[in-house]
């Protein structure tokens, strides 16, 4: 076990390290001279040398990329150009309001996920199930913005039970993050569905039947639980994913997140941030990543083995 | 978008038929699934629409009705009007268009470096396969939007560039599964049998190795022409993409979203008209999964 942990956790840091080294290209591979392109056509020589002096634009890329690790080491993930305010600070700031939205979003996609896969497996192949396939593609094929756009259409301007997004409050949270969960309940119907189909035709369920067990009892005490090792690995899949691709939603709600962050930034050619951003959902996505796979071995102790054997 | 819905492997079915009869194959199977002559169809109505829009849209799309300004459904224009007056469903029609263009334009992109990328990677192997794929795995540790939004503030907002950002976000899964698929190919005796009487690497990837990832490819690739079609919608959405007037479907919600209180109209339709075609476009991938690959069905 230990060592399927240092393992993970090294091939990650690896992955981190190739996340840094992209991000510290991307001012790089502007086409023309980055620093003109941050400051405008109206910049003027001096403004130009001293940003790039700044930036540390000057020096071989070899030295830069030893500085920017340097720096990053010791916290410092540069300053943004609009605000002058440090790039980790402005993350950190926008962090825990990303995070409330993608943990919420999740709630409602676990309940909706498993509550509509549990529902198509107990009827399978009747319409019941028909219409929760439908649901699932539908899911896939429906542009999240564009389901935001409807829910503000319905509920905020129709009926006015929410506000037009505005704000950090609870009541602005319920509906971008019913956005996020409707589209990633999907994923986790889907696998809720087919794994139930799966063990409710085993022959302990078969025997839980024959004994007269309630239907009830059979679906959450003994099938539910079999099925959940998969779908909480999608789970946590799906948080970081929505940690880090939340960001046209919290775009459409105005939601001060890490996603309206970068989008700013980008619109603004606030290189450092953008570069600072990208690092920090690369290195969130990662850590997520690991602790999903590290769970999963510690709930099924196959997952370690199959890597045993796989080397 | 729930990507990894796509990026759940298909074990490649290895055949020594002739790639011909292969086709002929494939082309059977495909055309006895109700659900996916229905798509094919509806995507196929959907691209004559876009091709003969200059004859089947009413007005032109840049044409402008001053005295129709914000005009909600009627006779004259079928799905109303936008804020300066010009014909939605022209719009819409017209819009098809560069929609699908792009999208599947950012897909050839995906698929031509994706398989190139995945093929060589199981093909050759050895440090080519560390160093790739190691570099994937560094791709495929952001969100795909999250990259494509890093490749549009390199190159810069303009329906070109979402294109590229779009098309180059996908190779990182793409490769690796067509590597995942590559490699089963690759340890098959008809390969080895090849390689042991010197057939050249070219022909052993021209003849054995690409006909039978077909299958596969045709699966991945049409699920990925909706992830294309979501995505540039997205990044258009946000301002990134196509830039007004051109009528793309995502530019065009994103206009209507300022007219949500007093012009249902404007943010509804565009929006119907990217979910129905990339609803069809993954129920077809879904049908090709089941037919390539019975086991995956669900």
């Amino acid at each position: 076990m230990k060592q399927f942990i240092l393992n993970r956790i090294l091939s990650g840091i690896l992955v981190i390290f190739g996340v840094s080294i992209f991000s510290f290209l991307l001012i790089h591979f502007i086409p023309g001279d980055p620093v003109r392109i941050m400051l405008g056509i109206n910049a003027t020589p001096e403004q130009v040398e001293r940003l790039t002096h700044h930036l540390g634009l000057d020096k071989p890329l070899l030295v830069q990329y030893g500085q920017y690790i340097a720096n990053l080491f010791q916290g410092d993930f540069g300053t943004s150009l609009k605000t002058g305010r440090p790039v980790l600070t402005e993350i950190l700031d926008r962090f825990p309001e990303t995070v409330k939205l993608a943990v919420f979003g999740l709630l409602i996609a676990v309940v909706i996920g498993i509550s509509l896969g549990i529902l198509a497996a107990r009827f399978k192949d009747t319409i019941i199930d028909k219409l929760c396939t439908v649901f699932a593609t539908l899911g896939v094929s429906i542009p999240s913005f564009w389901l935001a756009i409807l829910l503000v259409m319905v509920f905020s301007v129709k009926l006015a039970w929410f506000p037009i997004a505005n704000g950090t409050n609870f009541r602005d949270l319920i509906l971008p993050a019913c956005t996020l969960g409707v589209v990633a309940s999907t994923m986790i119907m889907r696998l809720t569905r087919n794994g139930m189909v799966e063990v409710l035709s085993n022959d302990y369920i078969r025997t839980a039947r024959a004994k007269g067990l309630e239907d009830r009892l059979i679906l959450f005490r003994h099938a539910l639980r079999n099925v959940l090792i998969p779908v909480v690995t999608v789970i946590g899949l799906q948080l970081a994913g929505l940690l880090g691709g939340a960001v046209i939603i919290e775009q459409v709600f105005n939601w001060p997140g890490l996603g309206t962050l970068a989008l700013g930034a980008i619109m603004s050619r606030d290189f450092p941030l953008i570069q600072g951003t990208v690092l920090f959902m690369g290195v969130v996505y990662v850590t997520i990543n690991i602790l999903v796979d590290i769970l999963y071995s510690v709930i099924d102790p196959r997952v370690e083995m199959g890597v045993k054997e796989a080397s | 978008m729930a990507k990894s819905e796509i990026y759940k492997p298909i074990q490649a079915r290895v055949t020594s038929k002739s790639p011909m009869k292969l086709r002929a194959d494939f082309l059977k199977r495909i055309f006895k699934d109700k659900r996916a002559v229905v798509c094919i169809l509806f995507l196929f109505i959907v691209s004559i629409v876009g091709i003969f829009a200059p004859i089947i849209a009413p007005f032109d799309p840049e044409e402008l009705f001053y005295d129709s300004i914000l005009e909600a459904p009627n006779k004259e224009h079928l799905l109303g009007t936008d804020a300066i007056g010009r014909d939605l469903l022209s719009r819409l029609i017209y819009g098809v268009r560069v929609t699908l263009t792009v999208s599947l334009l950012a897909v050839a992109i995906t698929f031509f470096l994706g398989t190139f990328i995945g093929l060589v990677c199981a093909y050759v192997g050895g440090w080519v396969d560390n160093v790739l794929m190691r570099i994937m795995d560094i791709l495929l540790a952001l969100p795909s939007i999250i990259l494509a939004l890093a490749i549009v503030a390199i190159l810069g907002p303009s329906l070109t560039n979402a294109m590229i950002a779009v098309g180059v976000a996908s190779i990182p899964g793409f490769a690796r599964l067509i590597r995942g698929a590559a490699l089963t190919i690759k340890s098959s005796m008809f390969v080895e049998a090849s390689r042991s009487i010197g057939s050249s690497h070219s022909w052993i990837l021209r003849r054995q190795f690409l006909p039978n990832v077909t299958g596969i490819l045709l699966v991945y690739t049409t699920l990925f022409i909706g992830v294309a079609i979501l995505d540039t919608a997205a990044l258009s959405f946000i301002g990134l993409g196509a830039q007004p007037p051109t009528p793309e479907w995502g530019t065009m919600l994103s206009e209507g979203r300022n007219y949500m209180q007093n012009a249902w109209w404007l943010a509804t339709f565009p929006g119907i008209a990217i979910t129905m075609v990339v609803f069809a476009v993954n129920f077809l991938g879904d049908a090709l999964r089941d037919i390539f690959d019975p086991k995956s069905s669900g």
